[in-house]
């Protein structure tokens, strides 16, 4: 193995990240051939913290863009700061200067508040670029960001050009809420994530939640590899499975039984109609796959899990 | 994820491309290798190669997984994708194993190459084969089959054609613009324009006399438009099609498909201006009119083959069908369920909807109803005109 794949596929096992060479390797490629990496996968799954790991590898900043319908130019890559601009009229007032150099002067780069984009290309060190849920902005935005990626240039109409002083590296989160354009997929690296398997979400919780015991590890992980195979509107990450095992250790939980469960159901689910079909005609199953697991003694693993759901048959 | 080993691997028909190039240079298996994967349908051209060479040569080549992992990377730039890629690989590069399993010195594979360098290599052997488009798209044609039954249009009435026209394009215009939350220039908008208003201030010494204004912009929604063309919806056929038509030319940006057991794009014939000859054309083109329906089935043909071209987030979705669905109401739940999800809008028109003791009782229409926004009897003119009314009441 590489040896730069490997440091990355460390650090990734400090955010969780257990032994995922496929992700280590697209951020080892999108690093070196500085090409974007595109992140697809279900809300949840860790997209964002791929972003923070390549910055912590290349030890750059983070910068961040949220995307949202309707995000434009002005909130993307930069405005005027009109505030400035008008006390500063106020202030040059009776000045012997002209029209043209009094209006040079307010839109000049001492004036200009720097966005994500124009911030990303104008550091002295390359940063990380996050463009965080690219699918939620519309197809204007997707064409104007490939135009600065691609470029990797700004051209602000009152100053001139702005050419890049660093080329940041960019990933790209979707949750693929609509498809994105091919001229935008062609030029980014892929990466698919998906849900982790019992074995790789147990050693997360395990991780990230240290002073969780070991059986209410085992049942957590076990419950949500149940209840992501039934069909539900938002099937819940692995952030979901995080907080809940923080609030069933919050609860001094060191088991899982049908209380703890239904009292701690909305931490899971985002849309109430999931909560309800699961407390309604799921619970009994689900708590007991997890008694048959705890049957057939341990260790457990994603096989014994799938038998476990066969067996009862949970399943969409 | 990883497909497994080598019992993945085909054994049929091979490339002939593997033969040839199984002897050449790391450059020459790559290039083979997308010309592969672009026979396949993956748009991969010159510059995809070009970083897949390069990607190769900052991994450790001697490592399987490690070649299996980048290569995918630049190649395969979707989950669809990546199904093909998987198989084509094992296929590929299991024959492969000498190329790839022994690190090849000399061949210039394994030092470092640039971006330039790369792209020159593939382009030489690219152009070997004299390949004319770079662009891989293709665009899925319809193969026209030996018509079964034809329909005859003509009874529809002059007058009634106008008053569907009319109404029709009053309703596209309710589903098709919406207000943007980009905005332009205009004098008497309800949002202030900073900039150019205190740039215009400059004019009179930093006064500001006049303020400049942006109003939101109008936006033009796409329309997909899928009708249920089977023996069931019979009777109202004519009807439809005047409504498919008349929508057409109410809205720009709109693909017409209709479905039975199989799907059919249908928006070439109906872009014509001549509306008999319109007709004709669909009644020619679709095979199976009048036959059975599966409309689950059909929508997932639609997913698959036509989505991504014709489908986003602000697409409005119009199906017209009675529901009589003779597949899989699982089917069909899932494809609704990705439809609501991907579509801005979906509008369900129901022929049958009006007709006195119908209920959405069967199968697939109650598959379908959890993920329908607007359910709409469309049997005549009148059911069409209060849906006009409805649509004018909603923002």
């Amino acid at each position: 193995m590489h040896s730069e794949i490997n440091r990355i596929q460390e650090l990734l096992a400090n955010q969780g990240y257990v032994a995922d060479r496929t992700i280590a390797t697209s951020v080892y490629l999108s690093i070196t051939l500085r090409k974007p990496l595109l992140i697809e996968g279900a809300a949840g799954v860790g997209k964002t913290e791929v972003a923070k790991v390549m910055a912590r590898a290349l030890d750059a900043d983070l910068i961040r863009l949220q995307c949202y319908e309707g995000l434009d130019a002005t909130t993307a890559l930069y405005e005027w700061n009109y505030q400035k601009q008008l006390l500063h009229i106020r202030l040059s007032e009776g000045g012997e200067r002209s029209l043209a150099e009094r209006e040079a002067e307010i839109f000049s780069e001492g004036f200009l508040l720097k966005r994500p984009l124009l911030d990303a290309i104008t550091r002295s060190q390359p940063p990380v670029l996050l463009v965080d849920e690219i699918d939620r902005a519309d197809e204007e935005f997707e064409a104007f960001l490939l135009e600065v990626l691609s470029d990797f240039q700004v051209s602000i109409p009152e100053i001139g050009t702005i050419a890049a002083t660093a080329i940041p590296n960019v990933v790209l989160t979707s949750n693929r809420t609509r498809e994105l354009g091919d001229a935008l997929r062609r030029r980014c690296l892929y990466l698919w994530i998906d849900y982790p398997t019992f074995e790789k979400e147990l050693e997360i919780v395990r991780r990230r939640v240290p002073e969780i015991n070991g059986r209410l590890a085992e049942q957590i992980s076990a419950f949500m590899q149940l209840i992501r195979r039934l069909r539900l509107d938002k099937a819940p990450g692995v952030a979901e499975t995080l907080d809940w095992s923080a609030a069933l250790m919050a609860l001094h939980r060191d088991h899982l039984d049908r209380a703890a469960v239904e009292e701690t159901l909305g931490v899971l689910f985002k849309h109430h109609d999931d909560a309800a079909v699961v407390r309604a005609q799921w619970l009994d199953q689900l708590l007991d796959g997890v008694a048959v697991l705890e049957q057939e003694g341990r260790p457990w693993s994603q096989e014994a899990v799938v038998r476990a759901a066969e067996r009862l048959a949970i399943r969409k | 994820m990883v497909p497994g080993s080598r019992g993945a691997r085909r054994g049929a028909a091979r490339d002939p491309q593997v033969d040839r190039a199984r002897h050449g240079g790391l450059a020459a298996n790559v290039v083979a290798f997308a010309r592969m994967l672009r026979g396949r349908g993956l748009s991969i051209g010159p510059p995809e190669a070009a970083d897949a060479l390069r990607a190769l040569s900052a991994v450790d080549l001697t490592d399987r997984l490690e070649t299996y992992l980048a290569l995918r990377a630049v190649l395969a730039s979707g989950p669809e994708a990546q199904r093909i890629f998987d198989a084509a690989f094992w296929e590929f590069w299991g024959d492969m194993q000498q190329a790839v399993g022994a690190p090849p010195h000399g061949d210039g594979g394994a030092q470092a190459l640039d971006g330039r360098g790369a792209l020159d290599r593939v382009m030489i052997e690219w152009q070997e084969d004299g390949d004319a488009g770079v662009d891989g798209d293709r665009v899925p044609a319809y193969s026209p089959v030996e018509a079964l039954t034809h329909k005859d249009f003509s009874t529809l009435s002059a007058d009634e054609l106008e008053e569907i026209t009319t109404i029709v394009t009053a309703i596209a215009r309710r589903v098709a613009t919406r207000v943007s939350r980009r905005t332009r220039h205009a004098r008497r908008g309800r949002l202030v324009d900073l900039r150019r208003t205190i740039r215009h201030s400059l004019r009179r010494g930093g006064e500001m006399l006049d303020i400049l204004r942006r109003e939101r912009k109008l936006q033009k929604t796409r329309v997909v438009l899928l009708c249920d063309v089977s023996g069931s919806m019979d009777l109202y056929s004519r009807f439809l099609i005047q409504f498919i038509f008349a929508l057409q030319h109410a809205v720009a940006r709109v693909e017409t498909f209709v479905f039975s057991t199989g799907l059919s794009r249908i928006t070439g014939s109906l872009a014509r201006a001549d509306l008999r000859a319109a007709l004709e054309d669909v009644a020619r083109q679709v095979p199976d009119w009048s036959g059975g329906t599966k409309i689950g089935r059909s929508l997932r043909r639609f997913l698959t083959d036509h989505a991504r071209q014709a489908l986003d987030g602000r697409t409005v979705v119009v199906i017209i069908s009675d529901g009589w669905d003779t597949g899989e109401p699982d089917v069909l739940e899932s494809a609704m369920a990705e439809l609501h999800r991907r579509a801005a809008r979906v509008i369900w028109l129901n022929p049958l909807l009006a007709s006195p003791g119908y209920e959405p009782i069967c199968q697939g229409m109650r598959a379908a109803l959890p993920y329908v926004d607007v359910f709409a009897p469309a049997h005549n003119l009148d059911s069409l005109r209060r849906l006009e009314r409805h649509l004018a009441r909603r923002p």
